[in-house]
């Protein structure tokens, strides 16, 4: 896209004050104060879970006493890739093998391979990556328990039996992506009657999915929604999904001006996010209407930061 | 597409790229399930439906309290409220409305997609054609209707063959403002899981293709003038010759664009 | 149904009173998104609606223009700019500045136009200059056509803005997109009923201004 990319500056005060400075409870920046620097930009793209984990590196750094500064909601990763590039935003938390394949490398399910080739290709950049979560957040594809249960399916490619009557639903954006319906169709041969586009892992496709609208959903796989909704995660079992971990990347700029005492703080952030507690935050989220910013001061609490 | 850096191509000849894709996509993009005739004709269809629906309704009541007189409060409230009304708040409160409605009604399949979009589209098609509605049949020349009434008609005689038809300028117009507004606030629909032209613009944005977004807004935009020349040459039709002039001058509700 | 077994209440209270900062930073952000178009618009509109009005071969094509602009759909006008302007108050306000033209001009131009002409006779025996006539008398008998116009703006600008939400401004259109994309009632009723409250506030606040501005029409009602 060869257009000037520009985030709304107006909107995004209003939105970092509405979303980080909660009137749910105060949080106030405190704490050691490291050498003055520039403000880092903590985005995010356009679901739940994006929101709660750019809350819980942002308010973390800011209690540690950096500035910091939030633009969340930007859009899908087309959005936000670009910004993250040119300096919009400063800090992203993305998915290891999702962002790596984006980017031109290979993936695999290997959390460590995935992650070491992240690193490497985004060396000599001006992105650079922080340690990975053992958390990860992988697209699903999901059925609900009566379908499972009726038609015997518990793999993915399960479905390929029913080849030609069944209707996907999903984020708009999925049949242009590889992990998506791209690869649903190369890897597993499936054939869907039907596309719907939903939303991003949304209510959308829940009730899409719950009220027989949609045979399969694309959810993520830390979705808590799934257990609380009795649907079937089917079994990856053609390992077209790359490991996912969630990874903060930043400016190598960031870096070079607050140095390792910032990696280490992000690093210790990192792990302690496991799946189960990434699936506990995001089912209050969609379910309990919780706010973001409320669920990541809680969790940081809980966790000693 | 666009490979080059920001500063290697002239704005001119980014834009004739820009055009030159714009225009593969409307070659390319025509047919199948998700192709822009099947889109148009999901839009035409919640649209139409919608609108067919708020005549039915709001025609015979504006008709109605035109005739008698009454409710001259009821029609500047409405107007007032359903212009306040955001259409975008209205497609997302269906929402849960319609969803809950799918599951509670056995016939009712889906609460997603067209359920929602056509409430929206309804609540926003109502109040032009009852305030034109009602305006043009209590708007008619009082001796005419005395007249009328003096040649011993009923008074149902007279709302039909003499208020209605002299009002019919009014009422038309009332349709054709519903009509372009509906066919203009359509795109919300893709919000909703609903088809029709927004999808282009909605799913456009989801990946950030311009060319894609362009087309779905270009798509829209004519649907929509299209709405408003066909409704205006309608009138040739509908309203019997003498009156045609005053439908212009009797705008009475500027239509809510969305 | 799904938001029974979520939201134990249709509308929760308890929610909205806690976040009534980030409300208020919404309702804020409405309004000047509100005011910043019903400025600019007025502007421009009593710029053409001047130049229409003192060349009048120069009026149709202007609200043939404008009124171009007002048959887009806002989606689509909007859609049309984010590729140009991003996803930027400028875009948000560009299109929400063209939704205003054609009803603004439309009404200053008529307002002008209904003065009585025997004042205006009157005035112009009375030594007004074409400068004086128009700001002392014309603009003033025209108050009443205008701010009508002005109100049909200011509650049609203050819809749109919650649509500015998907290109990522919104206002209180912030809380209808944010209710969509989770399962939250509240949310979305707020997000709805606060921009028509802002409408119907905003709507009251003109009618008032134009009972301060025409002081000899209080004794007669005043037009919808």
């Amino acid at each position: 896209m060869r257009r000037s990319f520009r985030i709304r500056t107006v909107g995004a005060t209003v939105l970092a004050l509405a979303l980080v400075a909660s009137a749910c409870g105060d949080d106030d920046a405190s704490g050691d104060v490291p050498a003055d620097g520039p403000t880092i930009n903590v985005g995010s793209t356009n679901f739940g879970e994006q929101l709660i984990v750019g809350e819980i590196y942002a308010q973390a750094m800011e209690a540690a006493g950096y500035p910091v500064e939030t633009s969340f909601n930007l859009g899908s990763r087309e959005v936000v890739n670009p910004a993250l590039k040119s300096g919009e935003i400063d800090l992203l938390v993305e998915y290891t093998g999702t962002l790596l394949t984006f980017e031109g490398g290979t993936s695999t399910t290997d959390s460590q391979e995935t992650y070491d080739a992240l690193a490497d290709l985004y060396s000599g950049t001006g992105l650079t990556v922080a340690n990975y979560t053992p958390a990860q957040d992988k697209n699903g594809i999901v059925v609900t328990g009566a379908f499972a249960d009726d038609n015997g399916v518990s793999s993915t490619s399960d479905l390929a039996a029913m080849n030609g009557t069944l209707v996907f639903g999903g984020p708009p954006e999925c049949p242009n992506r590889e992990f998506c319906l791209i690869g649903l169709t190369d890897v597993y041969g499936l054939d869907f009657a039907e596309f719907k586009p939903l939303d991003v892992g949304g209510p959308l496709t829940v009730a899409a999915l719950e009220g027989g609208e949609i045979d399969v959903a694309l959810l993520f796989s830390s979705d808590g929604v799934i257990a609380a909704k009795g649907f079937v995660l089917l079994e990856d079992d053609q390992s077209l999904q790359p490991a996912d971990n969630l990874v903060p990347v930043l400016r190598r700029e960031i870096v070079e001006a607050y140095g390792q005492d910032l990696i280490d703080l992000l690093d210790s952030v990192s792990a302690k996010i496991t799946t189960a507690e990434l699936s506990e935050l995001n089912k209050r989220f969609s379910l309990d209407a919780e706010d973001a910013d409320v669920l990541a001061k809680d969790w940081l609490a809980d966790n000693g930061f | 597409m666009g490979a080059d850096p920001l500063g290697a191509q002239s704005i001119g000849s980014r834009l004739m790229e820009f055009l030159g894709d714009l225009a593969k996509w409307f070659v390319e993009n025509w047919d199948g399930s998700g192709g822009y005739l099947q889109r148009t004709w999901e839009h035409l269809q919640v649209s139409g439906a919608s609108l067919i629906a708020a005549a039915v309704i709001a025609v015979p009541l504006g008709a109605w309290f035109g005739h008698t007189g009454r409710g001259g409060f009821v029609v500047v409230s409405l107007v007032n409220v359903g212009r306040a009304l955001p259409s975008f708040g209205i497609v997302a409160l269906a929402l849960p409305l319609t969803i809950w409605l799918a599951k509670t009604v056995p016939f009712i399949s889906s609460g997603l997609g067209f359920l929602p979009t056509f409430a929206a589209l309804f609540a926003l098609a109502l109040p032009p054609i009852f305030t034109n509605t009602y305006a043009g049949v209590q708007g008619v020349d009082p001796e005419i209707v005395e007249a009328a009434r003096g040649m011993g008609i009923t008074e149902t005689q007279v709302l039909r063959e003499v208020e209605i038809p002299m009002a019919s300028p009014v009422i038309l117009t009332g349709l054709r403002l519903s009509a372009v507004a509906v066919v203009a606030t359509a795109p919300l629909g893709a919000l909703v899981a609903y088809g029709g032209l927004g999808r282009f613009i909605i799913d456009g944005f989801a990946i950030q293709d311009d060319v894609q977004i362009v087309a779905g807004a270009l798509l829209v935009a004519l649907l929509s003038v299209l709405t408003e020349v066909a409704f205006t040459w309608s009138e040739r039709w509908f309203v019997p010759s003498p009156l045609r002039r005053t439908a212009e001058s009797k705008d009475l509700v500027l239509r809510p664009v969305v | 149904m799904i938001l029974a077994q979520t939201n134990d209440a249709f509308f929760r209270w308890d929610c909205v009173f806690s976040h009534l900062d980030d409300i208020w930073a919404k309702v804020l952000e409405h309004l000047v998104l509100t005011g910043i178009a019903l400025g600019f618009g007025l502007a421009i509109s009593l710029v053409l609606a001047i130049i229409g009005l003192r060349f009048p071969k120069a009026y149709p094509p202007i609200t043939w223009v404008t009124g171009i602009f007002y048959t887009i759909p806002s989606l689509a006008l909007f859609a049309f700019l984010v590729p140009i302007t991003g996803f930027s108050v400028l875009s948000a306000e560009i299109g929400l500045v063209s939704y205003t033209l054609l009803i603004l001009i439309r009404n200053i131009v008529a307002g002008i136009d209904g003065v009585d002409p025997a004042v205006r006779e009157a005035a112009i025996g009375m030594g007004y200059g074409r400068r004086r006539l128009f700001l002392e008398i014309e603009l003033p008998l025209a108050m009443p056509v205008i701010i009508a116009g002005l109100r049909i703006a200011a509650v049609t600008t203050v819809g749109l803005v919650t649509i500015t939400a998907l290109i990522g401004q919104g206002g209180v259109g912030f809380f209808i997109l944010s209710g969509l994309n989770r399962f939250f009632n509240t949310e979305i009723i707020l997000g709805t009923g606060l921009s028509v409250i802002i409408a119907v506030v905003l709507d009251s606040a003109l009618v008032i201004l134009q009972w301060a501005l025409t002081p000899w029409a209080r004794s007669r009602s005043a037009v919808v």
